[in-house]
């Protein structure tokens, strides 16, 4: 129809060929969220409003933590089911070193009560140093649980899947059996600044904490021999212990990491909800193991970055907020959510196809 | 190349996110909130009023009548309704209501999760100045301002409990052996359930002379965790003699469970185990029809919202921005000794009338 080389053609062969350059991206996901950002502006005008866009970054960096987590796990081709347990168990035992009261009528059943959580609070009650004790606590706590899962990982060759799970059945439990079922409250108020506070109300202290993470790992992943290792025992774990990688402890390590970086999500998300809930982070899973595969990462190991981690959460709280604001039918939400994922990872697909014919070509 | 755009890309993300955590600027002259009522602000007639209702899950027959009654109310007075629901997580919740703030909505209602949660999803409206209600759960403390309908829990479980209890010292003078009472005791985490269970304690302990120590049964108002301990303490305790139970929702578990035994029966039969619960929604009403259920903790459904809906309304019409009232559903207990003339009270058998069942 049009003639080679015509200005046409090459109008249409340029839009090609952006097109093939923005779905080969690393950052297609961003282009992606902008995408659904930029046309919901005239229908939801809101959407782009200063507090919302507040709002989307608030809800953005517990999840980017917890996911920086996972995406460590993924990279040395595991899964990490149990964040979420980790979550609800370091929100409650952090909650019980730091309130200030606790209703004997919720938790006199509690193995807690009498020695470790009175009618006065908990150990540290009323402590300066309360917060710090108890987000240490939390953290080790989740370490301890990411170290049990990669103890039996790589000691006993169990599947990840398996071992995670279990963990989460397990911690889960434990949480709602130390506190019955009830929610911790009487925390102190400079812990709930934590969640929704901010350094001269400009930087968020939950970004902060986020900030901190993310480079912490991006340093490790892309400045470290530890690094280098990850994803070695990622792509090829035979391989890697062949040249002397201890593929062991890099294991163990990952998901330690990735208790860590739960157990910083549980800060953040327990600071604001102000309580230690048993049953915090129970639905996020799917959205933890989304973010980091929507951003890129791979589920087969080897492969996976904090930036895309970033970019997945993102997408997954764009795409929440997003929905929430078009005022759909409730029972419609959960539906198109569906269906927006399921466009994404069809167009990560397409887009890994794509790569792998160019490279062979 | 790609380090640059990675630059640019994080040099904007971080553009963006220091102009949204920025200070509003506040208007130089802006008057009071309380001297300027939103009705007079603008015309009723131009500005079409905006309320969220955020829910925990509509599970139960109660919360879908509840959510029913706000919503149809909300739309015809010819207000918006942004609804949520939040599928019973509490930071999912709290997410959903920035959002609605972000809408600049004129009111926000919530059905909360747990009393804790409600409290934190307050404290979020109070800061964004928009009214803020809370319809039949209450928050666990006063720290957020909020309107507040909720039913006087403990003392409608307390007037069903009486009724059970009467009916349990005739058992008691005809045999002349103490009755074994078992209460299933909702998600300790709300206070209501804590005000049900309440009430259920303060009859017992004034009847003592005719029960034996209770058992009680955590249910967490999940029916899975219901089905699973109720069945436990019904295997240890073949001799329960009196059930009373947090919810209505929970009559199909105690049939399952009651049934197989042989407890699940009329009453006057010799194995009918005096039985009553809290709410008044159809199941209950029909299994009083039918003579399985003694008693009934009714929540006048329909008066809370009313309450809410009033509250909320005139909060917004006063421009009011942190509104504070707890508002009592006194509630009634239906037995079987007032069916004849508190029968048709009862929210649950309204609705039975409406689908024709009465």
């Amino acid at each position: 129809m049009f003639l080679k080389g015509s200005p046409t053609e090459r109008n249409k062969s340029d839009v090609k060929d952006l097109f093939v350059k923005v779905l080969l991206s690393e950052y297609f996901i961003v282009f992606f969220c902008l995408l659904i950002f930029v046309s919901l502006m005239p229908v939801t005008p809101h959407i782009a409003s200063r507090a919302n866009i507040n709002n989307i970054m608030s809800n953005l960096w517990p999840l980017f933590i917890i996911a920086i987590g996972q995406t460590v796990v993924l990279i040395v081709a595991g899964i990490d089911l149990s964040q979420t347990s980790i979550i609800a168990i370091t929100s409650v035992v952090g909650a019980a070193i730091m309130t200030s009261k606790a209703d004997p009528t919720l938790f006199e059943k509690s193995p807690l009560w009498g020695w470790f959580l009175t009618e006065s609070g908990g150990p540290l009650a009323g402590e300066p140093a309360a917060i710090y004790a108890a987000i240490f606590v939390m953290i080790l706590i989740g370490v301890g649980i990411g170290c049990f899962n990669g103890f039996f990982i790589h000691k006993f060759k169990m599947p990840p899947f398996m071992v995670t799970l279990v963990s989460q059945m397990l911690f889960s439990a434990l949480a709602i059996y130390l506190t019955k079922s009830e929610n911790i409250i009487g925390l102190p108020k400079n812990f709930k600044a934590i969640g929704s506070g901010s350094i001269m109300k400009i930087i968020p202290y939950s970004m902060i904490f986020a900030i901190v993470v993310a480079v912490l790992a991006a340093i490790l992943l892309n400045k470290t021999v530890l690094g280098k290792w990850l994803y070695l025992v990622g792509s090829n774990p035979k391989a890697s212990a062949v040249i002397g990688v201890p593929t062991g402890k890099v294991i163990i390590f990952a998901y330690a990491f990735s208790g860590f970086c739960a157990a910083m999500g549980s800060v953040l998300l327990s600071a604001r909800l102000i309580a230690g809930r048993p049953t915090l982070g129970q639905t996020m899973l799917m959205d933890v193991v989304g973010a980091a595969v929507i951003g890129g990462t791979s589920l087969f190991g080897g492969k996976g970055k904090v930036s895309w981690t970033l970019f997945g959460a993102l997408f997954f709280v764009i795409l929440a907020n997003a929905l929430n604001m078009m005022k759909l039918p409730f029972y419609v939400v959960d539906m198109a959510k569906g269906i927006v994922i399921i466009i994404a990872v069809a167009f990560d697909v397409l887009r890994i196809e794509i790569k792998r014919r160019t490279n062979v070509m | 190349m790609k380090r640059a755009l990675s630059i640019v890309m994080l040099v904007v993300m971080f553009a963006v996110l220091v102009t949204a955590c920025a200070p509003k600027p506040e208007p130089a002259a802006a008057p009071a909130p309380e001297a300027t009522p939103a009705a007079a602000e603008q015309p009723a007639a131009e500005k079409k009023l905006k309320i969220a209702f955020a829910y925990q899950d509509l599970e139960t027959e109660f919360w879908v009548a509840g959510h029913k009654a706000i919503v149809e109310t909300l739309k015809a007075k010819g207000i918006e309704v942004i609804e949520f629901n939040a599928n019973e997580d509490a930071n999912k919740q709290l997410e959903q209501v920035n959002d609605a703030i972000a809408q600049k909505v004129d009111g926000i209602i919530i059905i909360p999760q747990d009393g804790e949660s409600a409290v934190a999803i307050g404290e979020a409206c109070n800061s964004a100045g928009i009214p803020f209600g809370v319809f039949n759960r209450p928050p666990s403390n006063k720290d957020a301002k909020a309107l507040v309908a909720v039913a006087d829990n403990v003392t409608i479980s307390a007037k069903a409990m009486e009724h059970m209890a009467l009916e349990a010292r005739k058992v008691f003078e005809k045999t002349g052996k103490k009755v074994k009472p078992l209460v299933m005791v909702g998600d300790l985490g709300d206070p209501n359930a804590v005000g049900r269970y309440q009430g259920f304690k303060n009859v017992y302990e004034k009847n003592k002379d005719i029960f034996t120590e209770y058992i009680e049964v955590p249910t967490k108002w999940d029916s899975n965790t219901a089905l699973a301990n109720l069945k436990s303490a019904m295997a240890a305790n073949k001799d329960v003699g009196l059930l009373f139970c947090g919810s209505d929702f929970l009559y199909p578990v105690i049939k399952s469970v009651l049934e197989p035994l042989g407890k699940w029966q009329k009453i006057g039969d010799p194995n009918h185990i005096i039985m009553g619960a809290v709410d008044g929604d159809m199941t209950a009403g029909k299994l009083m029809d039918e003579g399985y259920v003694d008693a009934t903790a009714v929540q006048d459904l329909y008066y809370e919202a009313e309450l809410i809906l009033t509250g909320m309304l005139e909060a917004i019409e006063k421009g009011e921005k942190t509104p504070e009232k707890w508002m009592d559903d006194p509630g009634f207990a239906l037995t079987q000794a007032n069916m004849g003339e508190m029968k048709m009270r009862m929210w649950g058998n309204k609705l039975r009338q409406e689908k024709g069942e009465l």
